[in-house]
């Protein structure tokens, strides 16, 4: 893990003049041809990942339309599994509780990011210290993440045996009732995540030019206006990018589900990636699992190009990320 | 990104020095409210720290949210007879693995779709856009047929092609951002010294992209490292067990020995921790750089 | 593999030798006759017995058998990826009933009637309700290789002298319990309901006393109309009912059994009953020695009101079968099936602490580590006119698991008994 050396600042090779002399990536002068890659040194990558992930995005789309258990040759079902899907129970339930996740995890993260990430966005010492508590959980794989929680919440044999009974509650137990455990999630995830999406609003905040609040000052706006007025329409875009890769990430809490809670109790917390994996890995469908996980392709691509077409990145041009 | 130095890992965007203005005042309200996250974050994890150290009897009836009364390295001693010196091995060569492949190919990629001339790198480009939205629960199934078409089904490789795989995009949107800083006039001067593209590359653009590439070296070493769902479904046997599987098996291994298992779950993030110490900077500039994408 | 699968594929290859210059890959399974028997076996501390029947089998036969294990997490899905991949094995273990039909749709499996008919020693060797559970569709497909797993009631003796009560043998029984455990604060019934299986062992339990062995027999057998049989809407209501009782008391969906929850509450008596199979009482041996030497007791599921069911039928699992594929030498294979209900291969089961499930192991439990015990079990697979190998394994994977999710739902409220009928009936 050589890599990761302190990458010493970044600092550039002194004999380089400052990197935003020119005018990123729009407008370039035509240049001469000479010394000038050509495309096929972005072949490997793409063909990499064409092998596993757009490759298999088309065998998904052919999978769903057969029926395959693992053994012989897929049979061809036609429409099939998806007229199963529209009418199967198990994948509404889903469905819905993959929305409501997706969209409690942006209302719960995103407040509570962005303000931690504005206010470590500032100079004071502890906030140093703070920010290296804060980060701890980044450090911490989905799994490690669910099974501390699985312990501290077991009710038998984990720390609320003894809390319930102190608070007025014996027999305190959160994953035992759907609503509790789908709040477990939505809170242990949020724990997880919060400090990256933190870090976004922190990098964000730094990059808003200090003049603007110097202005804000001299109009004798309070603390209030200059957030409402200059810092939350200066983080805009970082605001997009963020809640698309919480929204797009929320789609694949599957970790944390199949450890936590199993999908249960019940079927109350289980979310459409955890539903494809059990009809695929555990009931060997193949072919419905495949329509389930298309589905869930629809979704997260349908808020990608919304993210695209909100942030421009089509237009191909760098965000500022500070790098 | 320690916040006492005025100068991030950033180009030189940051505003010069100013007087202290109304963000850089002390705010009581937002530090009470970074207190009260200090406590969520902070509370579970010294309850995790505690646990380690208690005997199991200790930590069903006093509970982790006290301090031990006899702490114990039973746990400590005890974890290192369970084959978590193996699961930790086969994740450094998984993410040795996923970090070679993916630093060569974005490199190389994000050159050429900034400055290569064809319409087709435009193309290349968008694929990897579009590739952003490709969760990777939804491919697992072919993916894992393909896996075992190739025969790789419960090695470690199977483990390792598609994280790097599906770690490409960001890396390739990440580094074409970063190799956009640098400037046209630097190009030209490669150029007219008549080098190629190859040593224009090797010369100019790998060492201008240091601080790219140390942020997707970092994002696909956490990718690699915490990746859960590629091991759980393209490997099966002890030997090519990774951390986050071996943990997933260890509670049905420790069963109702939480303090045993919350060790093996602290010390497989010790690993991570070491780096986070040595690399704090670029891992926290990498992980904003996530984010700017 | 279809032809666009394969080009698929092929494309994927060629660009992976484009882009990884990797080499070496898992290296599983191997190429039947080459002199070598490939055994599949399910790894645990038991697979020692089929390692000395190989070693035994090697002495006199010109085919070597190499027992192959694999970790038992996982191990249905392994095998489901070797059977696939055109890299079966020779002879492989499994759970009989629907845990190996999809096998024998795709004609992969061996019919053992002839081995049967020309070996009537084979057939002689074993309970008979034992290995009936080895047919699909009539057909002998496996042949036991383990001890027997009746579910059967455990209860902590120490709990329930301190209550001053006697286990259950009526439903009436039953009920009383429940209401005496609860007024002392102690849990009736262990049960781990994190592990969905556990909750299907109730059920099954429940339709086989009410309704009978044909019940199931039916479902089985591909009809799943069966679910509406007036026995399955009771069960399910008892289940109701048993919850609503609190019989199981109040966090039993956060109980999991393979991180040992329900076996450390009733060896702490914090509850009193538990049914399971009977390798509880294994578990308990390695996890609390003392009380499972002390006080652990078992008894059988009691009788129900306007059962029809006989009383003394078990579920759970007969055994483990050896099932044998269409690509090995026969001859071979069978030779080696034969290992199964030798004397040595018998006394080892049993030194090992299992039931075997041949007709000539009654003399030799006295060396079981717990003589008692393994009598009580021989006695109950023996006498029993039925033993319904679980719904789980029972069914095909593709019904089971959605079965099982059903159960979860029942047993969490999240169904009515009518919806719970309705929505297994419905299942292809």
């Amino acid at each position: 893990m050589s890599v990761l050396s302190p990458s010493r600042d970044g600092r550039r090779p002194t004999a380089v003049p400052s990197a935003r002399t020119a005018p990123s990536g729009r407008a370039r002068r035509a240049g001469p041809r000479v010394g000038r890659p050509g495309a096929w040194w972005a072949l490997p990558a793409l063909a990499f990942f064409a092998a596993f992930a757009i490759l298999p995005m088309g065998l998904v789309v052919y999978l769903s339309f057969t029926e395959w258990g693992g053994l012989g040759d897929p049979r061809f079902i036609g429409t099939d599994n998806w007229t199963r899907l529209v009418g199967d129970p198990a994948m509404h339930r889903a469905v819905v509780l993959t929305l409501v996740l997706s969209v409690s995890s942006w209302a719960v993260q995103t407040p509570i990011a962005l303000l931690l990430g504005v206010w470590a966005a500032g100079r004071q010492r502890n906030r140093a210290i703070l920010s290296a508590v804060f980060f701890v959980p980044l450090l911490l794989s989905s799994a490690a993440v669910a099974i501390i929680w699985r312990a501290l919440l077991d009710p038998n044999f984990g720390p609320l045996a003894q809390i319930g009974p102190l608070i007025g509650m014996p027999g305190l137990d959160l994953l035992s009732d759907g609503a509790a455990a789908f709040g477990v999630i939505v809170f242990v995830t949020a724990w997880q995540f919060i400090p990256l999406h933190m870090l976004l609003y922190q990098g964000g905040a730094r990059q808003i030019p200090a003049s603007l609040y110097q202005a804000a000052e001299i109009d004798g706006a309070g603390r209030l206006r200059a957030f409402w007025h200059i810092t939350l329409p200066q983080l805009r875009n970082t605001i997009t990018t963020s809640s698309v890769l919480m929204v797009v990430g929320s789609l694949t809490y599957f970790d944390t589900v199949l450890i936590l809670t199993g999908g249960g109790p019940g079927t109350d917390t289980t979310i459409v990636p955890y539903l494809m994996y059990r009809v695929g890995f555990e009931s060997y469908q193949y072919g419905y699992a495949s329509a389930i996980a298309f589905t869930l392709v629809v979704v997260a691509t349908a808020v990608s190009l919304v993210m695209v077409r909100l942030t421009g990145f089509g237009a191909m041009r760098s965000t500022r990320e500070g790098m | 990104m320690t916040t006492t130095s005025a100068a991030p890992a950033a180009p030189a965007r940051t505003a010069p020095r100013r007087r202290r203005s109304l963000r850089d005042r002390p705010n009581p309200l937002a530090g009470l409210g970074a207190l009260a996250w200090l406590l969520v974050v902070g509370v579970p994890l010294y309850a995790l720290l505690v646990a380690t150290f208690q005997q199991t009897e200790e930590y069903r009836t006093a509970g982790p949210l006290t301090v031990p009364a006899d702490p114990t390295l039973d746990n400590y001693v005890g974890a290192f007879g369970s084959g978590l010196i193996t699961f930790v091995w086969n994740t450094m060569l998984v993410t040795a693995g996923v970090v070679a492949i993916v630093v060569v190919l974005s490199v190389m990629a994000g050159y050429a779709i900034v400055r290569s001339r064809t319409w087709l790198t435009n193309g290349f480009f968008r694929v990897f856009l579009l590739g952003l939205a490709i969760p990777s629960q939804a491919v697992i199934i072919p993916v894992y047929l393909i896996i075992v078409q190739l025969d790789f089904y419960d090695s470690l490789l199977a483990v390792v092609l598609p994280t790097a795989a599906f770690a490409l995009p960001v890396c390739v949107l990440i580094l074409t951002g970063s190799m956009r800083d640098i400037s046209d006039e630097l190009y030209e001067a490669m150029a007219l010294d008549g080098a190629g593209a190859g040593r224009t590359f090797l010369r100019l653009v790998v060492p201008l992209s240091r601080s790219g590439i140390s942020t997707i070296a970092v994002y696909a070493a956490l990718q690699a490292w915490n990746g859960f769902l590629f091991p759980l479904i393209l490997t099966q046997s002890a030997g090519t067990r990774v951390i986050t599987l071996g943990l997933y098996e260890f509670q049905g291994q420790y069963r109702v020995d939480i303090p045993g298992l919350l060790t093996a779950v602290v010390l497989a993030t010790v690993p991570l921790f070491l780096v986070y110490l040595v690399a704090r900077r670029s891992l926290i500039s990498g992980l904003m750089g996530v984010g700017g994408k | 593999m279809t032809p666009p699968q394969r080009t698929g594929t092929a494309a994927a290859l060629a660009l992976l030798l484009m882009t990884a210059t990797a080499c070496g890959g898992s290296g599983s399974g191997s190429d039947s006759g080459d002199g070598e028997l490939n055994v599949m076996m399910y790894q645990d501390t038991l697979a020692v017995v089929q390692h000395n029947a190989a070693e035994r089998y090697n002495e006199g036969a010109d085919v070597r058998a190499v027992i192959d294990e694999v970790p038992g997490d996982g191990y249905d899905d392994k095998l489901r990826t070797v059977m696939g991949s055109g890299e079966a094995p020779d002879v492989f273990f499994n759970w009989g009933g629907g845990s190996i039909e999809p096998y024998v749709e795709q004609d992969m499996l061996l019919s053992l009637d002839d081995a049967l008919e020309q070996n009537p020693e084979m057939e002689e060797a074993f309970i008979p309700s034992v290995l009936d559970a080895g047919k699909i569709d009539g057909v002998q497909y496996g042949i036991p290789l383990r001890g027997t797993q009746p579910v059967m009631l455990f209860y902590n003796e120490q709990v329930f002298e301190e209550a001053g009560v006697e286990p259950p043998e009526t439903w009436d029984d039953l009920l009383s319990l429940i209401d005496t455990f609860n007024e002392e604060g102690i849990t009736p019934f262990a049960l781990a309901g994190n592990t969905t299986w556990t909750q299907q062992m109730w059920l099954q339990y429940l339709v086989d006393r009410r309704g009978g062995h044909e019940v199931f027999q039916r479902i089985q057998g591909g009809d799943f109309e069966g679910w509406r049989d007036p026995a399955v809407l009771w069960a399910a209501e008892t289940v109701q009912d048993l919850v609503d009782r609190g019989a199981f008391g109040d966090n039993f969906a956060s109980v999991s059994y393979t991180e040992g929850g329900a076996s450390a509450l009733l060896a702490e008596g914090r509850a009193a009953m538990h049914l399971m199979g009977s390798w509880e009482y294994s578990t308990q041996l390695a996890e609390a020695p003392e009380f499972a030497e002390e006080h652990l007791g078992y008894t059988t599921f009691p009788e129900v009101p306007g059962g029809e069911g006989d009383p003394a039928a078990v579920v759970g699992n007969p055994t483990n079968y050896f099932s044998v594929t269409t690509e090995a030498d026969s001859a071979a294979a069978v030779d080696f099936l034969k290992q199964t209900y030798t004397q040595e291969y018998v006394a080892d089961m049993v030194e090992n602490g299992e039931v075997p499930v041949t007709t000539n192991a009654e003399e030799l439990l006295d060396n079981s580590p717990n003589p008692e015990f393994a009598r009580y079990q021989y006695e109950l697979v023996q006498e029993a006119p039925t033993f319904q190998l679980s719904w789980d394994q029972a069914l095909p994977r593709t019904a089971a698991e959605p079965v099982l999710t059903e159960i979860d739902r029942l047993f969490n409220g999240q169904t009515t008994p009518e919806e719970f009928v309705d929505a297994l009936a419905a299942l292809q």
